[in-house]
């Protein structure tokens, strides 16, 4: 029967990854719906292999189109049929929506994840039936063996596919054509050419793809190699874990040799060829080429030191030829293109593509074709769409188990064969994983090492042994049981591995350890020295990922358990054993534990934040007076400055029994917390009643006291105090530093709220404000500007929204009450005559990426135009005011802030710093956490006479579950009642109105209860955690 | 051959093409410490202890395997190399139980020597292995694979020397376990005892039952060169004796027909003959047998043989020189002497094979003998060329050890049939035996210009035997019968006790045995291992035989006894 001529081409993808997605049903369906309307005459359907575009699967392409579908069902089918087939209109709904504005992207080749991708030995991936040899061969295929059989010499081919520059794409990157010359001269009359389909990297798949998707592309490639170096046979040595690869195979092995591509006398000449499929039983080392061939051979899979090279002795002794699938994929299109097609392609000496399996935490997923010398940071956020959930980019290992992690500040490198090794990472097989800041890179390196060392064949001691005793050393580490003496271990076993292992595997096992040593090195002193791990992974140091996250290590799993029982006031005591203001975090908190709930990673995180405030607010009427934990001493300690930090510290030393006294350059108490946030946000008297409970514990405030204008610190150690910490906070704006900054009506950011909470607000009335910025800063001072009268307030800022700074929340409240935000401007002078008038703008571009994984913004010439202003507020960022700073001995860094030690002692004695002056400016959490370890630090030197560093060790109390978990599977996160837009934006009242009891109550049962998981999982006994806590921690 | 200069530590060397840097550094005298690394084995490139430095290389490569080329610059204790060969120690000596105080083979231990010479005096990794089962399941050694450093020399030595294949491997890196067959007890296994990965095990992970605890240092011990004389291979070896006992055999690496390949009777059935020694002349009197000095038995033996008409019989199993004065003995008394083994039968024109020539055979003739029963380590020898794709043709249908591995098995009278397709081979290879039939003996014929043939003679010295003039005789009614039993084992007595006929009958032996029981006279002989002289093997080569421990007081050595009775006479 006469194939019949179709009007329409529906491809389906039948890869790996849309078949685990289901697009076989969807097939199924397509294939009912074309059938039941008898369109199956004139729409033709196609399985195709891998598009790619995993994340989005199954995929389906209507051609002629081109029209692209994501994530279809099979329920979507008759729709699909009706609107685009039968009425040829978009299904809107299907089609793939970019993600930043939710635009819809109908047609395949404008989607981004496709469009900076050049596909060579992915091109016929997702377009053909690879099952239909008549697919391939329409599309060009074997027309490169013909050419070679009719019009080259084996020598020819040879000089060609060295001229092309192609290098080995199974990773090591030796130049193909140079390996086959090695073969091609390596004396005897047996020879044979093997494909290394064994691949083994967790996540890669695109030799897989290749052979799912367009086999012949690789027969065809083996075909020309072993006409080049003489082979008459051949063995594709696969996985047996890629049935669909070696069923697809066998097809394509079929066919060709029913076309007379393999066989005897192939296209009439005297060239023969048979090719051979050898299921690989998995493991990881046989794609290793001596265990591979070891393997083919039918012996153990284990390598062998070489030389002799393959080239020379390789299959049963025999001169033998290996490549990687994607080698031989991109041979035909060398041949019909021609060498200097390839070469041009690329980087000068990685020309041509490469493939990566971009996984892990990028929005994405799925496999990319890409020329050589992309930058990473495209591949990643141009095409992988960036991290998911608004997190951070941490890091990217490539080359899988073997290869390394490279971080923000390399987002430059472009990816190819010796860059990628210059920063300790290698091209390896392709893999990409991404990861974000929740991930722990200790935990990270510790499973790719668990892996590799799981799998070496065990052949040669240094992989063997090495990588076993060096997993041991990182999993004590994991546990908190690591010493920094093991950290000169594992580069010992390292260095070791490196040099004495026999083959690649053993002398890359190391790397990924290696690597995350080399840029994380931090990450392996926390859990060595503060047995802490900070991406909140490791199981043995995280009772709860929200504990975990807050910086001052409170209890969150006690408190929000204490509060859906309703015993508020229990509950407040164990969050003040932490933080004393929980009024005030409970208003305006970063909330670091909500980011890292866990409960986020199925909904939405617990309304943490809420629930402390709906808890601390019950307790407002009832003052506290903080408990004396230590007995009274008479070594007198001086604060400088009565912000979160300073506070906290004099709180904790209070508690402790030392005489404290605050000496606060200002009027009224609370810093920042008093002058930088504007009343709608935290109300003063709210902020003072956690004040006034502070100085109930016995401190002593003494207002308008500057340090170097009133007193110095020489005074205050003449005065008796033994001990001095400063926590002066950040008080100075940063300058814009351009022309006109000095104008009447330019009013920085910081100063701006501070005299504004000091009762000294500027009169705004009808006035036009531009404000500089994107920071938190930025944002209080264009609300407050609002609040003020201005009659138009504009942001601007030089880059996007999403990099913004400051909290979504308060963002998104700006933009309700009416703030204009501009991005992607700069301002370049500020114009006027003696008074603003205006501010000159140039519109910025985003280039490289800078060290922080962000575009770095770039001017636009010629873009340059006037933004009318009659106030201007820079507030790009604040520093601690030193000019005070004359007295010896305290050193500062560059950015302003106290240079002090891990136990925040300055470099004069008994001198110590914290908050905004020692960390740059933070949060009031952040702040807190800082006093209450220089506390711990001041006792340690008033009693030793030494500051050591404070040990972080918060107290757990693992309140009983009282609620069942199951049925709070569906609730859903309250959102916060707030003031309508309209009402707040002249009024200073508090925006946020707090939750019911009913609402706060109900959302602490969403809490899935990690710390009660972290008991069972590492088999931990309640009581004698409680007992131990005991000992450490007097009872408040 | 071509030669390739070389530079190893500085110094400049003539090397082999071919050669590895550790063949190059060992012939020029440079040490370069190995240990899985052994001479009658493939290289294998495991251990890593052979790593050196090689110009233009990014990683440290192994001496044993790395080839010589012309201007290759080579350091072998480099700062570097020394640093990761004391790596690769400490991790050796991390990974099982390598406590050598509580090993016996402390003193005679290659990762021991190593560890010395490294100066390794503690290590600083984790010990956190798990026990394994000690297997004690074969008869002469136990697998203690606490002490194993998996440097698979014993698994090599398995397939490569024995071609038994019985060892091997289980899992993968750290939980690799050498194990024999699919993981059953050794005692349980195909294993065939030959011992000879006992024999190339560097630690104390195959613990010999014999040689254990007897020693605490390799200076304890000394070795004799000698030949085994438990059949007519004649392998050679090393008996390893202390105070005065062999302690140990050990088959002697590139040395005799097998290379140092031995099988479970030369290795360890001299070690466990268990039967009695005679340690003085004995005479019956009053129906018992009764220790007499050696001239009352001499005198009594010489007074029997003088009568004449006497019958000697050999059983083969003793030296040249032992066989010459027997038959010098006979011929002066008029008697008549022979061996006891059958004749084995001439094929017209065939060219004698050697030993080694099996193993490179591409087609291999059995016909009348089970080499695997009779001369084991010629049927190893057939398994390797098998190894290597050599077809075995197997003529006869009696119960034959071969036959597991026959391409194609003939009946006799189909025997030319056998030799027609044999023909057809580059490298043919025919062993036959007393079993082979006249019919089988004229169709091999038919392959004398293309084969080689290999006789398997009956017995240890048979060649000896023949060539002393002692043809097989037969048994016969003489009134004395003297039986030459020397250290023959238990089943030979059992051949030479069919020539018992009821008259007066002198025996001389080593051991007690039923033979001894039913003499008149017996005179004591010496054990193989007292023994000096020479065998003749059965490619026909005459091998020395050294003695490694002397005779206990009260035996005298066979030629000494037959000289002194032929002077009686």
């Amino acid at each position: 029967m006469a194939e019949p001529l179709y009007r329409a081409n529906v491809l389906v993808c039948g890869g790996t990854g849309c078949t685990a997605s289901g697009s076989h049903a969807v097939m199924d369906a397509m294939r009912a719906e074309l059938g039941r309307r008898g369109l199956d005459v004139e729409v033709r359907l196609v399985q195709t292999g891998c598009r790619g575009f995993c994340a989005m699967g199954p995929v389906m392409i209507i051609y002629p189109e081109g029209i692209f579908y994501c994530q279809v069902r099979a329920d979507d089918v008759p729709q699909i049929v009706e609107e685009t087939l039968v009425k040829g209109r978009i299904v809107e709904r299907l089609t793939y929506k970019e993600p930043e504005e939710h635009k819809a992207v109908p047609y395949y080749h404008q989607i981004p994840f496709y469009e900076k991708q050049l596909r060579i030995a992915l091109r016929n991936c997702g377009l053909i039936d690879p099952e239909n040899i008549e697919e391939y061969i329409a599309r060009g295929g074997y027309q490169a063996l013909a050419k070679v059989l009719n019009s080259m010499t084996p020598e020819d081919v040879v000089e060609e596919v060295k001229a092309s520059g192609l290098r080995g794409r199974g990773g090591a990157g030796f130049l193909t054509g140079l390996k086959w010359q090695f073969t091609q001269k390596a004396p005897g009359d047996i020879k044979y050419v093997v494909c290394n389909a064994d691949e083994g990297d967790p996540g890669a798949f695109m030799d897989r793809s290749i052979i799912e998707g367009d086999p012949h592309s690789l027969i065809e490639g083996m075909l020309i190699c072993a006409y080049a170096v003489g082979a008459r046979e051949g063995y594709i040595y696969c996985r047996a874990e890629y049935p669909l690869a070696i069923k697809r195979l066998k097809i394509a092995i079929a066919q060709a040799e029913e076309y007379g591509f393999l066989g005897d006398n192939i296209l009439g000449t005297n060239f023969s060829f048979h090719l051979h499929i050898k299921e690989g039983a998995g493991a990881f080392v046989c794609g290793e080429e001596t265990a591979l061939l070891a393997s083919i051979e039918g012996r153990r899979g284990e390598p062998r030191p070489r030389p002799p090279f393959p080239a020379v002795s390789g299959l049963w002794g025999k001169p033998t030829n290996i490549n990687n699938v994607k080698s031989y994929a991109n041979i035909p299109q060398i041949i019909v293109n021609g060498a200097q097609w390839f070469a041009s392609i690329g980087t000068e000496k990685s020309p041509g593509t490469a493939i990566f399996a971009l996984t892990g935490k990028v929005n994405n997923t799925g496999l990319v074709e890409v020329p050589m010398g992309i930058t990473l940071g495209e591949i990643i956020f141009d095409i992988g769409g960036g991290v998911p959930n608004g997190k951070k980019f941490k890091a990217v290992q490539t080359g899988g188990p073997l290869g390394g992690c490279i971080t923000a500040e390399h987002l430059n490198v472009p990816v190819d064969f010796d860059s990628l090794k210059e920063v300790g990472a290698v091209m390896g097989s392709g893999g990409m994983i991404v990861v974000d800041e929740d991930t722990c890179m200790v935990e990270f390196a510790k499973f790719f090492l668990t892996f590799a060392q799981a799998e070496s064949c065990g052949k040669c001691v240094p992989c063997r042994v090495g990588g076993k005793r060096m997993l041991e050393v990182l999993t004590r580490i994991t546990e908190g049981k690591g010493t920094m003496k093991d950290i000169e271990t594992i580069k010992e076993i390292a260095e070791g591995m490196e040099a004495g292992s026999l083959c690649a595997l053993g002398q890359l096992t190391p790397g990924p350890v290696m690597s995350t040593l080399r840029y994380f090195m931090d990450e392996y002193i926390a859990h060595i020295e503060d047995k802490k791990c900070p991406a909140g992974q490791c199981k043995e140091l995280t009772i709860a990922r929200c504990l975990n996250a807050c910086p001052a290590g409170v209890d969150v799993p006690a408190y929000i358990a204490l509060t859906e029982q309703g015993r508020y006031a229990e509950a407040l005591a164990i969050h003040r054993e932490r933080n004393p203001f929980a009024l005030v975090c409970g208003r305006v908190c970063p909330a670091f534990c909500e980011s890292k709930c866990r409960r986020g990673d199925i909904d939405e995180p617990i309304a943490i934040r809420q629930i402390k405030r709906f808890m601390a607010d019950q307790e407002m009427k009832n003052p506290w007076t903080p408990p004396r934990i230590g007995t009274p001493k008479s070594d007198k300690v001086a604060v400088v400055g009565a912000g979160p930090a300073g506070l906290t510290a004099a709180l904790r030393l209070a508690q402790m029994g030392y005489p404290v006294t605050i000496f606060e350059a200002l009027p009224v108490a609370g810093g920042m917390m008093a002058v930088g946030i504007p009343d709608y946000r935290l109300p003063r008297d709210v902020l003072n009643i956690e004040i006034e409970n502070i100085l109930r514990a016995g401190v002593e405030i003494r207002y308008n006291q500057r340090l170097g204008r009133d007193f110095t610190i020489d005074d205050l150690m003449r005065q008796g105090y033994k001990a001095v910490v400063l926590a002066i906070g950040a008080h100075k704006s940063r300058r814009l530093g351009i022309e006109g900054e000095d104008k009447e009506g330019v009013m920085p950011g910081v100063e701006f709220l501070r005299e504004m909470n000091l009762g000294r607000a500027p009169d705004l009335t009808g006035k036009r404000v531009v404000v500089v910025g994107g920071g938190n800063v930025a944002i209080d001072a264009a609300r407050s500007a609002l609040r003020l009268g201005a009659s138009e307030v504009n942001v601007v800022y030089r880059r996007t929204r999403a990099e913004m700074p400051a909290y979504e929340d308060e963002i998104r409240a700006a933009e309700e009450e009416g703030v204009i935000f501009h991005y992607l401007v700069n301002p370049m002078r500020i114009v006027g005559d003696g008074k603003v008038t205006g501010v000159e703008l140039v519109h910025q571009t985003l280039g490289e990426f800078d060290r922080t994984g962000r575009r770095r913004p770039i001017p636009v010439e010629g873009s340059e135009f006037i933004m009318e202003a009659d106030v201007v507020i820079p507030a790009i960022g604040q520093q601690t005011d030193l000019s005070w700073l004359k007295e010896d001995g305290i050193q500062t860094n560059r950015d302003s802030t106290f240079v002090v030690d891990k136990a925040f002692a300055t470099t004069r004695a008994g001198v110590f710093a914290i908050g905004d002056a020692a960390l740059g400016p933070a949060s009031v959490i952040q702040a807190v956490a800082q006093g209450n370890l220089v506390a711990q630090a001041v006792d340690a030197y008033l009693h030793t006479g030494k500051a050591t560093k404070p040990e972080y060790n918060p107290p757990y109390h693992f309140p009983e579950l009282t609620y069942n978990m199951e049925e709070y599977v569906n609730a859903r996160r309250p959102k916060m009642p707030e003031l309508e837009p309209a009402e707040r934006r002249r009024t200073f009242d508090e925006v946020e109105l707090g939750l019911s009891e009913q609402a706060a109550r109900e959302e602490c049962r969403r809490c899935l209860r990690c710390d009660l998981e972290w008991l069972e999982v590492t088999g931990r006994n309640k009581a004698a955690v409680m007992a131990a806590q005991q000992k450490t921690h007097q009872p408040a | 051959m071509a030669t390739v200069n070389i530079t190893i530590n500085g110094q400049k060397i003539t090397a082999q093409t071919g050669q590895t840097i550790l063949q190059a550094a060992r012939a020029a005298g440079v040490d370069i410490p190995t240990l899985c690394e052994h001479p009658a084995l493939s290289a294998w490139g495991g251990c890593r202890m052979c790593l050196v430095e090689v110009a233009k290389q990014r990683t440290l490569q192994p001496a044993c395997t790395f080839p010589v080329s012309e201007g290759l610059e080579v350091w072998t204790e480099s700062e570097k190399v020394v640093k990761t060969r004391k790596f690769v120690l400490e991790l050796l000596f991390s990974e099982r139980n390598h406590y050598c105080m509580y090993c016996q083979m402390s003193g005679d231990c290659e990762l021991q020597d190593l560890a010395y010479r490294y100066q390794l005096d503690h290590w600083t990794y984790n010990r956190t292995y798990e026990p394994k089962p000690v297997d004690a399941t074969r008869s002469y050694f136990i697998y203690e694979p606490n002490r194993c450093i998996l440097c698979r020399r014993c698994v090599r030595a398995c397939s490569e020397i024995a071609a038994n294949h019985t060892l091997g491997l289980k899992f993968r890196g750290a939980n690799s376990m050498i194990i024999a067959d699919h993981d059953v007890p050794f005692g349980e296994s195909t294993c065939v005892e030959c011992g000879t990965c006992l024999q190339v095990c560097p630690t104390g992970a195959l613990i010999d039952r014999k040689s254990a605890y007897r020693y605490r240092h390799k200076g304890d011990v000394q070795k004799v060169a000698t030949t085994c004389m438990q059949c007519s291979v004649g392998c050679a070896v090393e008996a390893v004796t202390h105070d005065n006992m062999v302690i140990r055999v050990e088959g002697a690496w590139h040395q005799g027909p097998s290379g140092g390949l031995l099988c479970v009777d030369g290795r360890f059935r001299p070690l466990y003959d268990t039967r009695a020694r005679i340690t003085s002349p004995m005479v019956r009197r009053n129906g018992a047998l009764q220790p007499a000095s050696w001239d009352e038995a001499l005198q009594l033996v010489a007074g029997k043989l003088k009568a004449g008409g006497a019958l000697g019989v050999a059983a083969s199993c003793t030296t040249n020189e032992a066989l010459r004065a027997f038959a010098g003995l006979f011929a002066k008394a008029g008697g008549r002497a022979g061996r006891a083994e059958p004749a084995l039968p001439a094929i017209p024109g065939a060219r004698p094979a050697q030993v080694a020539d099996v193993a490179s055979a591409d087609l291999i003739v059995v016909a009348g003998a089970d080499p695997l029963e009779q001369n084991r380590v010629v049927g190893y020898f057939a398994k390797r060329a098998f190894d290597k794709g050599a077809r075995l043709v197997l003529i006869g249908d009696s119960p034959n050890g071969m036959a597991a591995y026959a391409h194609s098995v003939f009946a006799e009278d189909e025997a030319d049939k056998a030799a027609a397709l044999a023909a057809g081979a580059e490298k043919p290879v025919v062993i036959y035996g007393v079993g082979t039939s006249d019919k089988v003996r004229k169709a091999l014929g038919a392959l004398a210009d293309k084969a080689l043939f290999l006789g398997l003679e009956p017995g240890p010295n048979g060649r000896g035997a023949l060539q002393a003039g002692l043809t097989p005789v037969s048994a016969g009614s003489a009134a004395v019968v003297f039986l030459l039993a020397g250290d023959a084992p238990e089943v030979r007595t059992v051949e030479l006790a069919g020539f018992l006929n009821g008259g007066f009958t002198v025996v001389q032996a080593s051991r007690q045995s039923a033979l001894t029981e039913r003499a008149d006279v017996v005179l004591p002989a010496p054990i193989w291992a007292e023994q000096n002289g020479h065998v003749t093997n059965l490619e026909g080569k005459e091998l020395v035989v050294q003695a490694a421990v002397q005779m206990p007081a009260g035996v005298r050595s066979e030629v000494e006894v037959l000289q002194a009775l032929a002077g009686l006479l």
